[in-house]
C-alpha cells in the first residue's frame, strides 16, 4: 500500500469519532428541538406525547411571550450594538498590530486577556466597580461595555489572520495611483477584508446574545434573554422553552446561512463570469 | 553630485539619499541624476538597496537624510499621491476585486475626473495596450502576462512624469520577458516618461537602460551608460558582478608610460593606468580582463600570459565557456566564439595571454 493512501481501519475510526463529535455537539439541541413539537398534553422528557405546534402557538398566544419579548428585543439590540462596536474596535486594533509599534506584544497579550478570563469573575468584577463608582448598571450601558470585553479578542484575532492574509502592496498601489490613504482603505482595504469583517460581526453578535454570567451581574433589573429563560426554568420548566430555544436557534441558523450565501455570491463574482 | 539649486530638465534627482533600519543601512549616500525620458537601471544583488531606494522616490519609504526632487520640485516629505509618478509591483498587486477597466481608470478617478471622460480614456489605454478585450476580467482570470499588460496600463493612464518598475517582468515566463523588454522599451521611447527600473538581472539593465547603475550594499559602485560600465568596470564588484570577466587580485609594481606593473600570484601583469593615478607600490588592488578577451597560445609580442589547466568546457550556440584553472587556485574564464571549432578540452594544457589594453585597472582597494 501506498503510504499516502489512508487505511481502511484508520478511516473508520477517525470516521466514528468525527461522527461521535458532530453528534455529541448536536444531540441536545435536536433533542430540544423535537420535545418542542410535543403534543398538547406532552411533558419537557422523552417518551413523546403526540406531535402538535401547539407550544409555538402557546407561545405566540399566551401572556409567557409577553413576558419574553421585551428580553428578546433588549438581547437583540445589545447583541446588534455589541456587533457593531466589536468590528469598528478590531478592525482598528488589528490595524494597529499591523504597523507595529512599542509593547505591540503587551498589547496583543492584555487584549486576548478577555478570552482567558472567567466570565463570573469578570461580571461581579465589573458590577462591584459601578457600585463604587455610584452608577446603576442597565443592560444597556454596563452590560453593554461588558459584552463588547467579551466580544473583542475573538474579533481582535479573526481580523488578525485576515490582515495577515492581506497583501499591503496593494495599498501601496493604490497610494502611487493617487490615492490618499482613507481613500486606499476604503476603496481597496476595507472591500477585501469585508469577509473576515462579517465574520467578525457575527462573533460580537452571537457572543452577545447568548452571554449570561458576565450579563448575570451587569444587566440591572431589565434582563437579557439567557437571563429570562435561566429564570423561568427556575419557575417552571414547559415544553414552550424550547420552543423558544428553537426559535432562536432557528433565527441563527438563518442569519449564518444567509451570510454564507452572500460569500459564495461575492466568490462568485470575484472569480468572474466563465470565459 | 554637484550641489545647488535644483535643475529644471532633470525629471529625478536624488541627493545623498540615506535609509536605515535600526542597524541596518538599507541605502548609504545614494545620488541619482535622472534627465527628461530617461530610462534608467538600478542593478544589484537582493538586499543591496535597490528597492528601498526605488520605495524613496516612491514616498512608500521616507530617507533619513537627503533630498528627493521630481521634475526639479523638492518632495522629500511628500505621501506617494502628491507625487508625480507611477509604480509597478514585481507581483502586479491588482485589486482582486476591480475589473480591468475599473482599476486602469482608478487614476484617473482620484484624479476627480468626469465619469465619461474616464470610460473614453479607459477605452483608448485598454486598445493601445491590446487588452481591451479583458476589459469586465478580474485579475484572478488573468494570465501573467495579462497582467502585466493591465498593470502597466493602470501605472501609465496618468502619464506621470516618471514610472517606478520594481522588478517588472520578475514574475513572468522566461519566454515572454524578451518580448515584454522590448515592448516596454519601444513605449519609453514613444510615451517620453522616464523609467527606473529596478533588477538583478543584468541582461535586462544593460540591454534596456540608457543609464545603468550598479549598486551593492546600499551603495552605487558605478553608474553611467551600459557600453561604459560593461568595459570598464570601476571595482572589483562590479566587475565580477557583471558575467563573463575574470577578476585578478594583486599588488601595485613600478609604473611606466601609463602602464602598472601587478604582482599576483600567478605572476607579473601589465595593466594600462588609463585615467586613473598610479597607486603607491604595494598596494593591494583588482584589475578585470573580459574572458572572451582573452588569447589562446599567444605570440611573443602578448606579455601578459598564464598557464592554465582546462577543468570544464560549456558550450552555449552563441560562445563555448572554458573554465580553467591555474597555480594556486587560480580560476579563470575564458569565452570562444561558439561557431569556431573547439580547441581545448578538459584536461589540456594551454597557455593564455591577452593584450596589455584588454586589461581593465579598478580603482580603490580590493574588496
Amino acid at each position: 500500500m501506498h503510504w499516502k493512501t489512508r487505511s481502511r481501519i484508520t478511516s473508520w475510526l477517525l470516521g466514528i469519532v468525527t461522527i461521535g463529535f458532530l453528534l455529541f455537539q448536536w444531540a441536545p439541541m435536536f433533542t430540544m428541538f423535537t420535545l418542542s413539537f410535543a403534543g398538547e398534553n406532552g411533558g419537557t422528557t422523552f417518551p413523546m406525547n403526540g406531535i402538535s405546534l401547539h407550544w409555538y402557538q402557546k407561545l405566540w398566544e399566551a401572556d409567557l411571550f409577553d413576558d419574553f419579548k421585551p428580553p428578546m428585543l433588549r438581547s437583540f439590540l445589545l447583541a446588534l450594538a455589541c456587533s457593531a462596536t466589536t468590528v469598528v474596535l478590531s478592525v482598528c486594533a488589528a490595524q494597529a498590530m499591523r504597523g507595529r509599534f512599542r509593547g505591540n506584544g503587551l498589547y496583543f497579550y492584555l487584549l486576548l486577556l478577555g478570552l482567558m478570563a472567567p466570565g463570573i469573575l469578570v461580571g461581579f468584577g465589573f458590577a462591584i466597580l459601578t457600585r463604587l463608582l455610584g452608577i446603576e448598571g442597565t443592560w444597556n450601558t454596563t452590560a453593554y461595555v461588558v459584552h463588547v470585553s467579551w466580544a473583542l479578542p475573538f474579533g481582535f484575532l479573526t481580523m488578525l489572520a485576515v490582515f495577515n492574509r492581506f497583501d499591503p502592496r496593494l495599498e501601496e498601489a493604490a497610494l502611487t495611483l493617487g490615492a490618499n490613504r482613507v481613500t486606499a482603505f476604503r476603496r481597496i482595504t476595507w472591500p477585501i477584508i469585508l469577509p473576515g469583517v462579517i465574520g467578525t460581526a457575527l462573533f460580537g453578535f452571537s457572543l452577545s446574545y447568548d452571554e449570561y454570567a458576565r450579563t448575570l451581574f451587569t444587566a440591572g433589573s431589565d434582563g437579557t434573554l439567557p437571563l429570562a429563560v435561566m429564570a423561568q426554568l427556575d419557575r417552571q420548566l414547559t415544553p414552550e422553552l424550547y420552543a423558544i430555544g428553537t426559535l432562536t436557534t432557528a433565527m441563527s441558523l438563518t442569519v449564518i446561512a444567509l451570510c454564507a450565501i452572500g460569500f459564495w455570491l461575492r466568490a462568485r463574482a470575484l472569480r468572474g463570469r466563465p470565459s | 553630485m554637484p550641489e545647488g539649486p535644483a535643475i529644471a530638465q532633470l525629471d529625478l534627482e536624488l541627493r545623498h539619499i540615506r535609509k536605515r533600519y535600526g542597524d541596518f543601512v538599507a541605502v548609504n549616500d545614494v545620488s541619482l541624476q535622472v534627465g527628461k525620458g530617461q530610462f534608467v537601471c538600478l542593478l544589484g544583488p537582493s538586499g543591496c538597496g535597490k528597492t528601498t531606494t526605488l520605495r524613496c522616490v516612491a514616498g512608500l519609504e521616507e530617507p533619513d537624510a537627503g533630498d528627493i526632487l521630481i521634475g526639479g520640485k523638492e518632495v522629500t516629505g511628500e505621501p506617494p499621491w502628491k507625487r508625480d509618478i507611477a509604480m509597478m509591483f514585481q507581483d502586479f498587486a491588482l485589486f482582486p476585486h476591480m475589473t480591468v477597466a475599473r482599476q486602469v481608470g482608478f487614476g484617473l478617478e482620484m484624479l476627480k475626473k468626469p465619469k465619461a471622460q474616464i470610460a473614453t480614456r479607459v477605452a483608448e489605454v485598454l486598445k493601445a495596450f491590446e487588452i481591451a478585450h479583458l476589459a469586465e476580467r478580474r485579475p484572478s482570470q488573468l494570465s501573467g502576462g495579462q497582467k502585466q499588460r493591465v498593470a502597466l496600463a493602470r501605472a501609465m493612464i496618468t502619464e506621470p512624469r516618471i514610472l517606478l518598475l520594481d522588478e517588472p517582468i520578475g514574475a513572468l515566463d522566461y519566454s515572454l520577458r524578451e518580448t515584454v523588454m522590448l515592448e516596454l522599451k519601444a513605449l519609453q521611447k514613444r510615451s517620453g516618461i522616464s523609467f527606473i527600473w529596478v533588477t538583478h538581472d543584468q541582461n535586462e539593465a544593460f540591454s534596456l537602460g540608457d543609464h545603468v547603475v550598479v549598486m551593492n550594499h546600499a551603495k552605487i559602485e558605478q553608474q553611467g551608460a551600459p557600453d561604459e560600465v560593461l568595459s570598464r568596470p570601476r571595482t572589483a564588484f562590479v566587475a565580477g558582478f557583471i558575467q563573463g570577466n575574470n577578476v585578478f587580485e594583486g599588488r601595485a609594481g613600478a609604473s611606466r608610460d601609463g602602464v602598472l606593473e601587478v604582482v599576483t600570484a600567478a605572476g607579473l601583469f601589465r595593466v594600462p593606468l588609463l585615467d586613473l593615478a598610479a597607486p603607491a607600490a604595494g598596494d593591494a588592488l583588482t584589475f578585470s580582463v573580459r574572458a572572451e578577451r582573452l588569447i589562446e597560445n599567444p605570440g611573443e609580442s602578448i606579455l601578459n600570459r598564464l598557464t592554465l589547466r582546462c577543468v570544464t568546457v560549456e558550450y552555449f550556440g552563441a560562445f563555448r565557456r572554458h573554465v580553467l584553472e591555474g597555480a594556486g587556485g587560480l580560476i579563470v574564464k575564458y569565452d570562444q566564439f561558439g561557431a569556431l571549432p573547439p580547441s581545448m578540452r578538459e584536461g589540456d594544457e594551454v597557455t593564455l595571454g591577452w593584450a596589455q589594453d584588454s586589461g581593465v585597472l579598478h580603482r580603490g582597494p580590493s574588496a
